[in-house]
């Protein structure tokens, strides 16, 4: 008897969770449809607070949508979504940071949202290119972007009576004013303020754009070539060797990383840098520094500005139903709307991607600066292996840029090893 | 004279029914309460490990299923510079761990195992460190060696040597880090050689003494021989735990710079977790073990030769 009743409880409470596990199903009324919707956001963050609330008006105003959200910091977010996609537990829609969007997508993890994306209009929105794959299809739909510009220390350079910059700086204009901005009040022999932030271990915000400014190219035909090993991309971090070096006006690697994980993006806010490389989150710690700050387009090199961009993008599980991946699409086209990217960009987090939003909700002075840097950018050479390859190459670029290894060779065994993760995985594969 | 003289049994029959059931009885309760653990053990514990042990031979990135490879992930080992580099640089910390904690918890235990006031003291503060998140130690090791900031360089200013790049310089990377690592687990293996030596009879110590024994024959013929099986377990355990050493490196250089302080386990977490290549990150976790297996049977097959069980 006892033996039935365990087993009967045993049952019942395995029953219990099979039906918790089917949670991305119906959500018990006829056309009801629960969504699990995964982003990456600190606990008690703004973000996390205002996308609560977009939830909330969403839900809203589509009753048989509900809504549970899988929040969690950025690091855990994408280590726990991994180990959902394995057991068939992914959120049926979740925030990918753009650069992970084809990883995901190259391993079958997302829809293919192209035959969604036909029916909006394109022109609309900012970012949508960016999210091609090499066969033109689309796995993520714009949420927010980021590209780099020029953040520059109105105050610093006021006293130092320097000229603010101009869309027409070159990286000569960039050096000569640096070192103006370059100052040891306390004549320790080392500067208190340095004129420019060269290196960051972020390489967006750091010697990616600037390759590519000096006419180099760190991946090319379709992504799938490490193209860096170039005279150009030489010259790129040579010139930034002599600035943390010889012409001393910018903080040195040892320096740099010195301050600390995540330090080196308040520099900039802190002072101890007059001008830097930033992308638009990095408006943030600047505002709530109440530093008086500028933003210019990058300088313009041999090759260009070399312009690149991230695009967070929505994306969507491949194991989603098809209902689930309507509510998911429903939920993507909500949060592009005008009103909702408004309210993100009040944030001060990305460039809203909904051009609308962006004409009138970022502020007048920067805005145009990042939209017109948008515009003219590159992606950051994303592609299946895209994390593994670009630490594989960030890794020597980084002795270069230490002084630990000559600049040639560091960027012929980066090229090198590179590429071996690139074509360990597409080995066979034409497109 | 008592003869005792015993009913012979038929020996076919077994034991009575109620001796049977009573058996079976104690055996379904032995099985009950060992159940949580032996459902732990089988779900947690020897499931995953058969299951990496079938994902090493297999192409696996989490995503789609595993294509069986055979023993392409171990191939790809052999050839896969980054992986030996790893090895070197956990073998190096090793090197520097293992016998300066090992001595340094001795020392340290010799030095509190007197019966002197405020000791109890003292063994705590040397073993708060030990139930400290890495999280804190390494905030608290960045202002010891902080290139700008840190302590270690103005004391390095006060003597007149040259400040160091401790934590961002390859060649120092590793040394600084196993000083880390000892100061946060020396307590620990203290605690450990504080229990070898008090059980070790004072009066072999004063049957020395009278002899004529001077301090260093005590801690030569006593000391060490009475703590032999202790010191026996510290090398194993720190052997074992440098070896998977992770937490440490994660928090404080993530493997850098350039690398120099990357450890096998933070290559195999990269592997599986950050590069999808669960399969390859299986087989690097195999080959860890597999080394971490040889060491310790080393170990205990030397152990007969120095290590004494009183």
């Amino acid at each position: 008897m006892k033996v039935r009743m365990l087993a009967a409880g045993t049952l019942a409470v395995l029953a219990l969770a099979g039906t918790a596990s089917c949670g991305g199903g119906p959500a018990g009324e006829p056309g009801a449809v629960t969504l699990r919707l995964g982003f990456y956001a600190g606990a008690g963050d703004p973000a996390d607070t205002l996308m609560r609330e977009l939830v909330k008006e969403f839900t809203a105003a589509n009753p048989s949508i509900k809504v549970q959200l899988e929040v969690a910091p950025y690091v855990k977010f994408f280590e726990r979504l991994r180990t959902q996609i394995a057991g068939g537990q992914a959120p049926q829609v979740w925030l990918s940071d753009g650069v992970l969007v084809q990883e995901f997508a190259a391993r079958g993890a997302l829809a293919d949202l192209t035959d969604r994306v036909r029916t909006v209009d394109a022109a609309a929105y900012s970012g949508l290119e960016l999210n091609r794959d090499g066969k033109g299809r689309v796995h993520g739909f714009p949420q927010g972007a980021q590209t780099p510009v020029l953040f520059y220390n109105k105050k610093l350079f006021a006293e130092a009576g320097v000229a603010e910059p101009t869309a027409d700086w070159t990286y000569d204009d960039l050096a000569a004013a640096a070192r103006k901005l370059t100052k040891d009040t306390n004549g320790d022999g080392r500067p208190d303020t340095y004129g420019f932030r060269a290196y960051s271990p972020g390489f967006t915000e750091s010697w990616w754009p600037i390759v590519k400014a000096f006419g180099g190219d760190v991946v090319t035909d379709g992504n799938r070539k490490v193209a860096i090993d170039t005279p150009e991309s030489r010259a790129a971090l040579d010139w930034m060797l002599a600035a943390m070096g010889k012409d001393g006006f910018a903080p040195d690697y040892v320096t740099t990383e010195s301050f600390g994980k995540g330090a080196v993006h308040t520099l900039f806010a802190t002072g101890r840098v007059a001008m830097s490389y930033g992308i638009y989150a990095r408006t943030l710690p600047a505002m709530s520094a109440k530093v008086d700050f500028g933003v210019a387009p990058l300088p313009k090199g041999p090759g260009g500005r070399g312009n690149v961009a991230i695009v967070n993008s929505w994306v969507v599980s491949k194991a989603a139903t098809p209902e689930q991946a309507d509510a998911a699409w429903k939920w993507i086209t909500y949060f592009s709307g005008e009103k909702p990217q408004s309210r993100w960009a009040e944030l001060g987090e990305a460039i809203p991607i909904n051009k609308k939003a962006a004409a009138t909700a970022l502020p007048a002075d920067r805005g145009p600066v990042f939209l017109e840097a948008l515009d003219a950018s590159d992606t950051l050479g994303t592609n299946a292996v895209w994390s593994e390859y670009t630490e594989a190459l960030a890794k020597r670029v980084n002795e270069a840029l230490s002084g630990a290894t000559p600049v040639a060779e560091a960027l012929a065994t980066g090229q090198k090893e590179a590429q071996q993760v690139i074509d360990r995985f597409y080995a066979g594969q034409t497109q | 004279m008592t003869v005792l003289t015993r009913k012979a049994r038929p020996v076919a029959a077994g034991p009575p029914a109620t001796a049977r059931t009573r058996r079976a009885r104690e055996r379904a309760w032995a099985l009950a309460f060992a159940s949580p653990y032996l459902l732990h053990l089988v779900a947690l514990t020897a499931w995953p490990v058969l299951a990496s042990l079938f994902f090493s031979m297999t192409d696996y990135d989490l995503m789609s299923p595993p294509t069986f490879v055979g023993f392409g992930n171990f191939s790809r080992l052999l050839g896969d510079e980054v992986f030996w580099r790893t090895l070197g640089n956990t073998a190096y910390f090793a090197v520097l761990f293992v016998p300066t904690q090992t001595a340094l918890a001795l020392l340290l235990a010799m030095a509190l195992n007197q019966r002197l006031r405020g000791m109890a003291l003292f063994r705590a503060a040397y073993f708060v460190p030990v139930v400290s998140s890495w999280v804190v130690v390494a905030y608290v090791a960045d202002s010891v060696f902080n290139p700008q900031t840190g302590i270690a360089n103005q004391v390095l200013a006060l003597v007149g040597l040259p400040a160091e790049n401790w934590l961002q310089d390859p060649a120092l990377v590793i040394p600084t880090l196993a000083a880390v690592a000892v100061w946060k687990g020396v307590g620990y293996m203290m605690v450990l050689f504080l229990a070898g030596l008090q059980a070790i009879p004072e009066e072999r110590y004063e049957a020395a003494k009278i002899d004529g024994a001077s301090a260093w024959n005590r801690f030569r013929y006593i000391t060490l021989p009475g703590i032999s099986g202790t010191t026996f377990l510290v090398l194993v355990l720190t052997s074992i735990e440098t070896l998977q050493s992770f937490e440490q490196v994660y928090v404080m250089t993530d493997g850098g710079p350039h690398g120099a302080s990357e450890l096998t386990v933070l290559y195999l977490y990269r592997q599986g977790f950050q590069f999808f290549q669960m399969g390859y990150a299986s087989a690097v976790a195999w080959v860890l073990f597999v080394l971490v297996l040889v060491l310790t049977l080393v170990q205990f097959r030397l152990q007969r030769r120095w290590v004494h069980y009183a």
